[in-house]
């Protein structure tokens, strides 16, 4: 149980990169981001080659990230910039052809075959719960998560930028009004989300390798997290993760035939009582 | 005189001229030709049943995959294991898509916008879930194979060839788009748009509006679940894939491409999708690069989509004014 | 506009070339019509590494047949088009290919069984031979069988097999199985079960995961409560990488005995370290050590800049030398005359002798177990040989899936 528990916790920090990334998006641009999950195969990707090439992990956290996240800002000055006034739909054409391209050019990269990204020394061995072994990775994932939790947590309470993030998601044209330069916020927030998600992938490589498949299977989850915690609620997206995590792991450990299910009957019960989310605004 | 005059309005003709060769067609292209065009319309009056709700209701639907695989797997099911003729069996399924969708539709009007999109995803991939396991009906993710075009009744062979089911094809999107058209056009047909513009005021105007949402949700599953059902004796075969998040997504595409709220603009972008990313991955394995940017394009340059494209080259700016719906 | 493009995308291989070298004679037997391959294939997808290496395979096998003057006289020509593993874009291409370009043979490709399942049923009515490189369900040669299907690969229940009659002489005592969520994952894991009792031992339990799964914590914390000697695993591409990744990281091996239902390289080299020691069958290995194969692979890693033929590039291949030997045989591809002659041939292929038997048209063939082990001095593992069995062993009854003893 304790195991399963720990399991669920560190499942639910990758689950969490995903999430916020998506809800910080959502909660400032009102749009869907189908791209999301290949920004988060992306972060794995490049993750590899900077681990391969400056033979350290850690720098490749720093690294990968940031540059999945330049990305993501460029994308959003190229082409979103353009199409705030058009309605949702074409978000979503948009995004979901960035997913396609960013998955192509990535096979053209990297080719088709899943690569190991291994896990740094330090982190590799393993602790003993109740006399078996416990990978310390996954004790670092939590930690990881935890620690991003707090930093974005404090990042949007007390900072100067943090303050105009949290206003533009309240109100975009008060505050264009206002004279904050509402593009930039939004490049940066889009930016930001990426990059998170991109953290998200090299933080997940050394448990599932980078590959291809990657895009595609994170992208429901994502969405189911961050619907069922609020769209645009940080803490909404932190308790989406853990009610996602706890019920994919236990229902496949109990339930291994409904544990598929199981997660989308969770989703529907929320939006059917709630449906802007736990912790969203009445939609 | 009127009435006459509206009948032979350009549009109308248009249609006309169009319906007649796509009636030809077999007779001039060649076999395979005639088999991508019958998917190809399979597919417009899938992303056709998609634009009732979105370009009508702007009811934007994730999950529309789940009326075409309900269609799709229910006309299977009873192809493989009853005696019922195909054209039955299609039938039952398009009744059994829009009853369940009475159910689907009433949980998902609960909520609005982006909710009421994220329940029809829920409510698809609920059912992909389903399908995944219940492996007795829908043979898990191997689906269904070999399923046949059963003639009858009493007989009838004649939609069994690769013509003849072109033709029972068209038959069902000719249908299918009048069917649709007279109901934009009806009274019903302008509460949706009531709803579209603004749903308070039609609420205040004495309208239930859930009641008129759940009705056009249940008639855009039914005509997709069509769709499904006129799949499974196409293809031959069924699968989970057919209720996957990613047709969803790929329908939602062809309606916006084509352009939404013009029930013309939908079928052309099904063909033009299913057309594109054909010939593209016959040329190149990186066919999906180019699929994608192609989107990206579409909204930037074409916001109208293929139907505007075409509206604002071909008719003349009268007739475009007089159809509004276009622009929309 | 259409031809043009389909022309260059098209691999005509080498035929040019040859029909400019040689004399007008040769060229007006180059003048014939090609030969037309049909393979439409996952090249993208999650099954794109077996997609993949089944195309190198088979442009490899043509590039090579086609600078020898072609197959009775007339040069190959494949048609290898992308289905991305969906069963609905591969019966459309695949149908496309016999209208369109009049294809009478098929030849894997159809890298998922389900989109094997899914073509079967439409071969009388197309009038179309399919080859199967590396399908593996059982049912395609017993109770899915059609007659124009043939299967030169291993199948799963012959990888299934070949573990179990390892595991006769091994003091393994308590089995697990654990498979992906689909047919061929069912099939195997439940074959395997019966094998493990029949032989009197403990099978502790089974799992099946969702394809595309990507943590399998859970079931590693099943699977190690259950206690078992040794787990029995079938599943490939991301999924299969990602389980071994984890079931290291809980230190599930060494403890506990990993076998594998197709040992490859690709998935070996994208677990490093956490391959040490697995063992399984496999359906071609590159260090199957008789002359043939060692010259197939001194070929072929002068043709690919020194990379090794992997699992399914060397089944790719012997599918291509079965069915140029079955053309030869009937000096036609008539379907009608292909299928005779199909049906009794036999060759010595780089996995040793090979014949295809009529009854169903499975290929009879050894079963190979390997482990993968570290070579001194070698940047990556390596694969060794530790087992071959007689193909009567390791083939099924006709029209069976199981196995008599």
């Amino acid at each position: 149980m304790t195991v399963e528990c720990l399991n669920a916790l560190s499942q639910s920090a990758l689950l969490f990169f995903l999430g916020v990334g998506l809800t910080l998006i959502f909660g400032i641009m009102r749009i869907v981001n189908f791209a999301h999950g290949s920004f988060y195969m992306l972060g794995a990707f490049v993750g590899y080659s900077l681990a391969r090439l400056a033979g350290s992990f850690w720098l490749a956290l720093v690294l990968a990230p940031l540059s999945v996240g330049i990305l993501g800002a460029l994308f959003e000055l190229g082409v979103l910039r353009f199409l705030y006034r058009r309605d949702a739909t074409a978000f979503l054409m948009v995004t979901f052809g960035l997913a396609l391209a960013i998955g192509e050019v990535a096979r053209l990269v990297w080719g088709s075959q899943p690569l190991e990204v291994t896990t740094p020394k330090a982190l590799s061995g393993v602790i003993f719960l109740f006399g078996l072994p416990f990978p310390l990775y996954r004790l670092f994932l939590t930690g990881a998560g935890a620690a991003v939790a707090i930093l974005l947590w404090q990042f949007l309470e007390r900072t100067r930028l943090g303050l105009l993030i949290r206003a533009t998601s309240q109100n975009a044209e008060m505050m264009h009004a206002l004279g904050t330069d509402v593009r930039l916020v939004r490049s940066f927030v889009f930016g930001i989300g990426c990059a998170l998600a991109g953290l998200g992938g090299v933080l997940a490589a050394p448990l599932v390798t980078a590959s291809l498949g990657m895009a595609v299977n994170v992208i429901i989850d994502a969405f189911v997290i961050v619907i069922i915690g609020g769209m645009g609620s940080f803490a909404g997206s932190i308790l989406g993760a853990l009610l996602v995590a706890f019920v994919q792991i236990f229902g496949e450990y109990y339930f291994p035939d409904f544990a598929m299910a199981l997660m989308y009957l969770v989703m529907l019960l929320v939006l059917v009582l709630r449906p802007g989310g736990l912790l969203g605004k009445e939609a | 005189m009127t009435r006459w005059r509206a009948a032979l309005s350009p549009s109308n003709c248009a249609l006309l001229g169009a319906a007649a060769l796509l009636a030809l067609a077999p007779f001039v292209l060649p076999v395979y030709a005639t088999t991508l065009a019958t998917e190809a319309l399979i597919l417009g009056l899938f992303a056709m049943s998609l634009d009732l709700m979105v370009g009508y209701a702007r009811l934007i639907s994730f999950g529309h995959a789940a009326a075409y695989g309900l269609g799709a797997y229910a006309c299977g099911y009873v192809l493989l294991h009853t005696a019922l003729p195909m054209l039955g069996a299609i039938a039952a399924a398009t009744l059994f898509a829009g009853v369940l969708a009475i159910g689907i539709a009433w949980v998902c009007t609960i909520a609005t916008g982006v909710s009421f999109s994220m329940l029809t995803l829920a409510f698809a991939q609920l059912l992909y879930a389903v399908a995944f396991r219940w492996t007795s009906v829908t043979g898990a993710s191997d689906g269904l194979a070999g399923i046949p075009r059963r003639p009858g009744p009493f007989g009838l062979a004649l939609f069994d060839s690769r013509t003849g089911f072109y033709y029972l094809v068209l038959f069902c999107l000719a249908a299918g788009f009048l069917f649709c058209r007279a109901l934009v056009s009806s009274p019903f047909g302008a509460v949706l748009r009531g709803i579209r513009e603004n749903e308070a005021k039609t609420k205040a105007l004495g309208y239930d509006t859930r009641r008129y949402k759940i009705a056009v949700v249940a008639i855009a599953y039914a005509l997709g679940g069509l769709a499904g059902a006129l799949y499974a004796p196409f293809a031959g075969f069924a699968n989970t894939e057919l209720l996957f998040w990613l047709l969803s997504g790929q329908v939602l595409i062809m309606v916006i491409v084509g352009g939404a709220g013009t029930l013309v603009g939908p079928i052309l972008g099904a063909a033009f999708f299913l057309l594109a990313s054909q010939i593209l991955s016959a040329y190149t394995d990186s066919w999906a690069l180019f699929f994608g940017l192609l989107f990206i394009a579409f909204v930037l340059f074409a916001p109208e989509g293929i139907w505007g494209l075409l509206t604002s080259r071909l008719v003349r700016p009268k007739a475009r004014a007089a159809t509004p719906d276009a622009a929309a | 506009m259409a031809t043009e493009g389909r022309l260059t995308r098209r691999t005509v291989l080498g035929a040019t070339a040859t029909a400019v070298a040689t004399p007008w004679l040769w060229r007006r037997a180059f003048a014939a019509e090609p030969i037309k391959i049909g393979m439409p294939t996952a090249l993208t997808g999650a099954l794109a590494s077996v997609g993949q290496q089944q195309k190198r395979g088979a442009q490899y096998f043509a590039k090579l047949q086609n600078a020898k003057g072609g197959l009775i006289g007339r040069p190959i020509e494949l048609l290898i088009e992308d289905t991305a593993g969906d069963p609905a874009t591969c019966v459309r291409k695949a149908r496309e290919m016999v209208e369109r370009d009049k294809v009478r043979i098929f030849l894997g490709g159809m890298t998922l069984s389900s989109e094997a399942l899914a073509i079967v049923p439409k071969l009388a009515a197309w009038n179309a031979i399919f080859m199967s490189s590396d399908d593996g369900d059982g049912r395609l040669t017993a109770s899915d069988f059609v007659p124009n299907f043939f299967r030169a690969n291993t199948s799963g229940p012959m990888d299934t097999r070949t573990v179990a009659l390892w595991m006769r002489a091994s003091p393994l005592k308590r089995f697990y199985g654990i498979g992906m969520d689909y047919a061929w994952g069912h099939d195997s894991v439940n074959s395997f079960e019966k094998l493990v009792k029949s032989e009197k031992r403990d099978f502790v339990g089974s799992v099946f995961s969702p394809i595309g799964t990507k943590d399998f914590s859970s079931y590693i914390l099943k699977i190690r409560e259950a206690k078992p000697d040794a787990v029995f695993i079938v599943m490939q591409g991301d999924d299969y990488v990602a389980f071994l990744t984890q079931a290291h990281e809980y230190r599930l091996s060494p403890k506990v005995q990993m076998l594998t239902s197709i040992v490859d390289l690709a998935s070996t080299r994208a677990v490093g370290a956490a391959a040490q020691g697995l063992a399984g069958s496999t359906r071609y290995c590159y260090s199957y050590d008789i002359p043939a194969n060692k010259k197939f692979v001194a070929m072929w890693q002068k043709a690919h800049g020194g990379a090794l033929p992997d699992v399914f590039e060397g089944e790719e291949w012997q599918a291509c030398e079965i069915l140029a030997a079955g053309i030869a045989k009937a000096g036609s591809i008539e379907p009608a005359k292909l299928r005779p002659a199909l049906e009794t041939v036999a060759i010595n292929s780089i996995k040793g002798h090979v014949a295809m038997r009529a009854c169903d048209h499975q290929a009879v063939q050894q079963g190979f177990m390997v482990r993968v082990v570290e070579k001194p001095g070698a940047s990556e593992p390596a694969l060794d040989v530790i087992a071959v069995y007689p193909a009567a062993e390791v083939t099924p009854p006709c029209r069976k899936e199981t196995y008599p003893d």
